[in-house]
C-alpha cells in the first residue's frame, strides 16, 4: 500500500474499519543500508566540549527526561583525560571563561556547580577598561552596582573557571545519571537519512560501527560541525586579522586589594585582558596582529612578561615602536633577549617621564619588590606586575566571527539542532563564546523538556521553535555587540577614538546608566530584576538629558560609540536574567 | 484586553434567540453527523497533516498548549479529590494508564502527544485517508509503534456516533477542532458525550461564532493570509461557549447555567503572530477571554442523573 493510495482512499462512508497493523507498516520506513542494526537514541549529542556535556548534564537532571528519553554523548577525544584532569592549587589552564552568574545559576540548578572545583574560581567583583588611545576609563564594580545574588557569595559580576574545571565537574554530574550513555573515543564517520522523505531520521554511523538513529541529533561539535553540514545550514562569518595569546600569569599578592579585578585595555591591535584566578595567578587574553602573536609566542617568557606589563602601562605610540621591535628582531632571526627588551621598555618610560615610583613604570622596577608594600598611586588602575608565565600556558589561537544561518535542520535535515561553537563562533574579547553555549544548553534542555511534559516529539519543528527563536536573537545581539566593539576600538582616527572616549566616560560617571548597562547582572533568573534595571538605566539616561552639556555627550558621544555596542556587551558579562 | 464576557448576557442577542440557539444545537437528522463535503476536503490535506510548515503549521503550534489544559484540568481534579498523595505520585503523568479517546483526530497530532503521556489511546476520524497517514506516522516513530503494537495506540475509521453503540467508555474523551466542522453538532456532543465514563472528562476545542473570529479565523487566516487552506472553516458552524454551557445544562451536567469550576470551564487561546505561537488566556471562567478560539472541558457526573 503506497501513501498515494492510502491519501486516494475511500472518503464516501463510514463503515469499514481500518486498522494499520504496526508490523505491516513498520517495514515501509526500514532501510537495508547498514549490515549493523540501527539503535534508536531519543537524542544524540555529538560533541563534548562545555555546551555538550552542559546539555548532557541538564537533560541527565531533568525528571521527565529522565523518565522518557535514551540520550547518548558521541565524543573524539578521550574524556577520561578530563575527568582526570588535576593541577597543583597554584597552577592553572590557560583557557579560562568568565562564567556569569546567569551561567553559574544555570549549572548549579542543574546541580553540577557543586562539582566544579569552586576553589580554583574566582569571583569577578570589578572590571576596569580603558581605551588605548586616549586613556577613558569605565569601571564596573559589583557592589556599587548591587549585584550579585543569593545563589552567589557576595557581590561578583562573573566567575572566572578554567574550561577544564567546568568541564571535569559535568563530567562527574553526568557520571551520576544513568540515562545518559557516553561514547568517548568515537568518532562520527557519517551521518546519512534514514528514510525517503521528511519523516526519516538522521543516523549517525559510528567509528566503532554502530549506527545511531537519532530523534534528536544535536550537534555541539564545533566551528567545523559535521551535523551543520548534514543538517544543509550555511554558515557565514570571517576571519579578524587577529590572533588571541593566552597564558597563566603569576605575580605576588596584591598588598592592599584582593586579585578580584578584571583589567582589559583597548589598544588598535585588539585588547588585552587580565583575568584574576587567585591572588597569585591571573589568566591572560591578548588579541593582537597574527605575526605579533607568532612572535611573542616564540620569545623568551620573560620577553613576554616585560611585554605584557607594558602592554598595560605605556602610551599606545610606545608600544607601537616595541611591536614593531619584537617582529623585526624576530623576521631577522634575534628576537630580543629579556635584558634588551627591558631597557627598550625602560628607554620608553624615561621618554614619558614615568619615574620608577609611578604605578605605570614596569621595566625600570623589581617587579617583586613593586608588589610588596604600599604600591603607588594609581596602581588600582592597572594589574599586579607581571613576574612570570606558567611554563607550558602559552599558546596563541585565530579569531573568528561565525554564524549559522539557522539552529535547527529543516527538510531532509530535519531532527537536527545546533548549540555552542557548531551554531556560532564569536571573538573572545568578552570571554562569551563559553556563556553563549552555556545559554544555548540551557534553553535547548528547556525546550526538550517542555516538549516530554506535553508529549510532543523532541526532533519535531514545533518543539525546537522555542529554542532558535530565544537564541538566535540572543546570540546575534551579543555576537554584532562583540564585533562592533571589536572594530570600534580598532580605529586610531581621532574623531573616533575621541567619540568613543566621551561616551565612555559619560557612561562612568552615571552609575544608575552602568547599572542598566550591566542590568539584571547577577541577579539569577527574576524577570523583576531586570526591568527595574533597565528602568534605571532609562531614569540615567533622563538625568544626563537634563543638562545641555550632557546632551551634546549624549548625542556626539555615547551614541557615536555604540555604547549601545558596550552595554550589551557588559550587560551579559555580568549575566542577565531571563 | 480583558473582557468580561457573560455568555447569557452579551452573546446570546447576537444572531440567535436563545430558543433558536438549542435548535440549532439539537437539530438532529440522520444517523451521522459528518459532513461529506467536509470529509473530501480533508483528504486532500492529508497527506500535509505533518508538514509543520504547511497547512496545519497552526494546528502543530497550538497542540502543546491544547495538551497543557487537558493536563491541567485531570491535575487539578486529581488534586482536589485525591489530594496532595496523588498528585506527588503522578508527578506530571497526569494521563498514565488512563483509557482516551481522540473523536476526529485527523493525522494524530494530538494522539501521539496523549500516547507519548502515557494514555490508552484510541483515534477515531470519519475520514479513511487520514486514519491511515496518522497510522502511519505513528508508526515511523519507534516509541508510538510499540504503543501501537501493546495496543496502548489503536486508529480506526469510525465515528463517534459508531462507537457509542459500543460498550467501551472512556476516562478522558477529546475532541479537538472538530465540532465546527460537524453537521449535526448536537448528535455529536450527544455521541461524544455517551463516551464519557461517570466521572470523566468530556475536552473539546472550538471557535466561537462571533465577527472577531470570523475576522481572524476566516478572513485573515484563509482567505487573506491563506495560513489555513480556504474552506476550512464555515462561519455559521462555529459554536459559542455559552452554547455548549448550555448543552450540557441541558443534558444535567451542569447544575446552572453558570457553571462551578468542578463542572465545566472555558479558556480562550489566542495566536500571537508576533511570537508565532498560540497562547491560553489566563484563567477564570467568566473573565476568560473565549472571543474566538476556545477551549471547553465538562466533567460527567459520577452519578448518573
Amino acid at each position: 500500500m503506497s501513501l498515494k493510495r492510502v491519501a486516494s482512499g475511500s472518503t464516501s462512508r463510514v463503515l469499514k474499519q481500518t486498522r494499520l497493523l504496526p508490523s505491516r507498516i513498520h517495514r515501509y520506513y526500514s532501510t537495508p543500508t547498514s549490515s549493523n542494526a540501527p539503535e534508536d537514541s531519543d537524542v544524540v549529542i555529538v560533541g563534548g566540549g562545555p555546551a555538550g556535556l552542559a546539555l548532557a548534564s541538564a537533560l541527565g537532571s531533568s525528571d521527565a527526561v529522565k523518565q522518557n528519553l535514551k540520550i547518548t554523548l558521541v565524543e573524539f577525544g578521550d574524556l577520561e583525560k578530563v575527568r582526570g584532569w588535576n593541577m597543583p592549587s597554584d597552577a592553572f589552564s590557560n583557557r579560562v571563561s568568565s562564567l556569569t552568574n546567569v551561567s553559574q545559576n544555570f549549572l548549579e540548578e542543574i546541580g553540577a556547580w557543586d562539582l566544579v572545583d569552586e576553589g580554583r574560581t574566582c569571583g569577578l567583583e570589578e572590571m576596569k577598561v580603558w581605551d588605548g588611545i586616549s586613556d577613558a576609563r569605565i569601571d564596573f564594580n559589583a557592589a556599587t552596582l548591587g549585584l550579585g545574588s543569593s545563589m552567589t557569595a557576595g557581590n561578583q559580576m562573573a566567575r572566572l573557571t578554567e574550561n577544564l574545571n567546568l568541564q571535569r565537574g559535568l563530567l562527574r554530574h553526568l557520571d551520576q545519571h544513568t540515562n545518559v550513555s557516553l561514547l568517548d573515543n568515537t568518532k562520527v564517520d557519517s551521518i546519512h537519512h534514514d528514510g525517503n522523505d521528511a519523516d526519516g531520521w538522521p543516523a549517525v554511523h559510528l567509528s566503532n560501527g554502530k549506527v545511531l538513529r537519532a530523534r534528536l541529533l544535536v550537534g555541539a561539535d564545533g566551528f567545523n560541525s559535521p551535523v551543520r553540514s548534514y543538517a544543509g545550514i550555511e554558515s557565514y562569518g570571517w576571519n579578524y586579522p587577529t590572533h588571541a595569546i593566552v597564558a597563566t600569569l603569576q605575580h605576588a599578592p596584591r598588598s592592599l586589594q584582593p586579585n578580584t579585578t578584571a583589567y582589559q585595555r583597548f589598544l588598535p591591535t585588539g585588547p588585552i585582558a587580565f583575568l584574576p584566578l587567585s591572588p597569585t595567578a591571573s589568566s591572560l587574553v591578548w588579541s593582537t596582529r597574527p605575526a605579533l602573536a607568532a612572535a611573542l609566542k616564540q620569545t623568551d617568557p620573560l620577553v613576554l612578561v616585560r611585554m605584557i606589563n607594558a602592554a598595560f602601562r605605556l602610551p599606545e605610540v610606545s608600544l607601537r615602536y616595541l611591536h614593531d621591535r619584537i617582529l623585526e628582531a624576530s623576521t631577522a632571526g634575534a628576537p630580543l633577549t629579556p635584558s634588551e627588551i627591558t631597557d627598550e621598555i625602560a628607554w620608553r618610560e624615561r621618554a614619558h617621564d614615568i619615574h620608577e615610583y609611578s604605578a605605570y613604570a614596569s621595566a625600570s622596577v623589581d617587579p617583586v619588590s613593586v608588589n610588596i608594600g604600599i604600591p603607588p598611586e594609581g596602581a588600582e588602575l592597572l594589574p599586579p606586575l607581571v613576574e612570570n608565565i606558567q611554563p607550558g600556558t602559552v599558546a596563541s589561537f585565530p579569531l573568528r566571527f561565525n554564524h549559522a544561518e539557522a539552529y535547527v535542520g529543516e527538510g531532509r535535515g530535519a531532527r537536527t539542532v545546533l548549540v555552542g561553537d557548531a551554531a556560532h563562533t564569536i571573538h573572545p574579547l568578552a570571554g562569551q563564546g563559553l556563556n553563549l553555549g552555556l545559554g544555548d544548553a540551557e534553553c535547548l534542555a528547556r525546550c526538550i523538556t517542555g516538549a516530554v511534559q506535553r508529549g510532543g516529539d523532541i526532533g519535531s519543528h514545533t518543539a525546537l521553535l522555542p529554542y532558535a527563536r530565544e537564541r538566535y536573537f540572543e546570540n546575534h545581539k551579543m555576537m554584532s555587540a562583540v564585533d562592533k566593539l571589536h572594530k570600534l576600538y580598532a580605529s586610531t582616527a581621532p574623531p573616533v577614538v575621541w567619540a568613543r572616549s566621551v561616551g565612555v566616560e559619560v557612561l562612568n560617571e552615571l552609575d544608575a546608566l552602568k547599572a542598566g548597562v550591566m542590568a539584571s547582572a547577577g541577579a539569577g533568573p527574576g524577570p523583576g530584576r531586570g526591568d527595574a534595571s533597565w528602568g534605571m538605566a532609562a531614569s540615567g539616561v533622563e538625568a544626563l538629558v537634563g543638562g545641555a552639556r550632557v546632551v551634546t555627550a549624549v548625542r556626539d558621544g555615547v551614541r557615536a560609540v555604540g555604547v549601545g555596542a558596550l552595554q550589551q556587551l557588559a550587560q551579559s558579562l555580568a549575566g542577565r536574567s531571563r | 484586553m480583558h473582557r468580561l464576557i457573560a455568555p447569557t448576557r452579551i452573546l446570546r442577542p447576537r444572531v440567535f434567540s436563545s430558543a433558536r440557539l438549542h435548535r440549532h444545537l439539537h437539530h438532529d437528522h440522520g444517523t451521522s453527523t459528518v459532513n461529506a463535503a467536509e470529509i473530501a476536503h480533508f483528504s486532500r490535506l492529508s497527506s500535509l497533516w505533518w508538514d509543520e510548515h504547511g497547512e496545519f503549521a497552526m494546528l502543530h503550534r497550538m497542540n502543546p498548549h491544547r495538551v497543557d489544559f487537558v493536563r491541567a484540568k485531570l491535575r487539578e481534579v486529581g488534586l482536589e479529590e485525591e489530594g496532595e498523595g496523588w498528585a506527588a505520585a503522578r508527578g506530571a503523568r497526569v494521563l498514565s494508564g488512563l483509557d482516551v479517546l481522540d473523536v476526529g483526530c485527523g493525522g494524530g497530532i494530538l494522539t501521539e502527544s496523549l500516547t507519548r503521556l502515557g494514555a490508552r489511546t484510541l483515534a477515531v476520524d470519519a475520514s479513511e485517508s487520514n486514519v491511515a497517514i496518522a497510522s502511519l506516522h505513528a508508526a515511523a516513530d519507534p516509541h508510538l509503534a510499540s504503543s501501537m503494537a501493546d495496543g496502548a495506540l489503536e486508529y480506526r475509521h469510525t465515528s463517534s456516533e459508531v462507537l457509542a453503540q459500543e460498550a467501551k467508555r472512556f476516562d478522558v474523551v477529546c475532541s479537538m477542532e472538530v465540532i465546527e466542522h460537524v453537521d449535526n453538532p448536537a448528535a455529536f456532543l450527544r455521541s461524544c458525550a455517551e463516551l464519557v465514563k461517570p466521572g470523566g472528562h468530556l475536552i473539546l476545542s472550538t471557535i466561537s461564532r462571533t465577527p472577531l473570529a470570523y475576522l481572524t479565523t476566516i478572513l485573515f487566516a484563509e482567505d487573506l493570509l491563506r495560513l489555513v487552506a480556504p474552506g476550512t472553516h464555515t462561519y455559521a458552524k462555529f459554536i459559542n461557549p455559552s452554547e455548549l454551557v448550555d448543552f450540557f445544562h441541558r443534558e444535567g451536567w451542569i447544575a446552572r447555567v453558570e457553571p462551578t469550576r468542578r463542572e465545566a470551564e472555558v479558556r480562550g487561546m489566542v495566536y500571537l503572530p508576533w511570537k508565532g505561537d498560540w497562547a491560553l488566556v489566563p484563567r477564570g471562567f467568566r473573565s476568560s477571554v473565549a472571543e474566538t478560539n476556545y477551549l471547553f472541558w465538562v466533567r460527567k457526573p459520577a452519578t448518573s442523573l
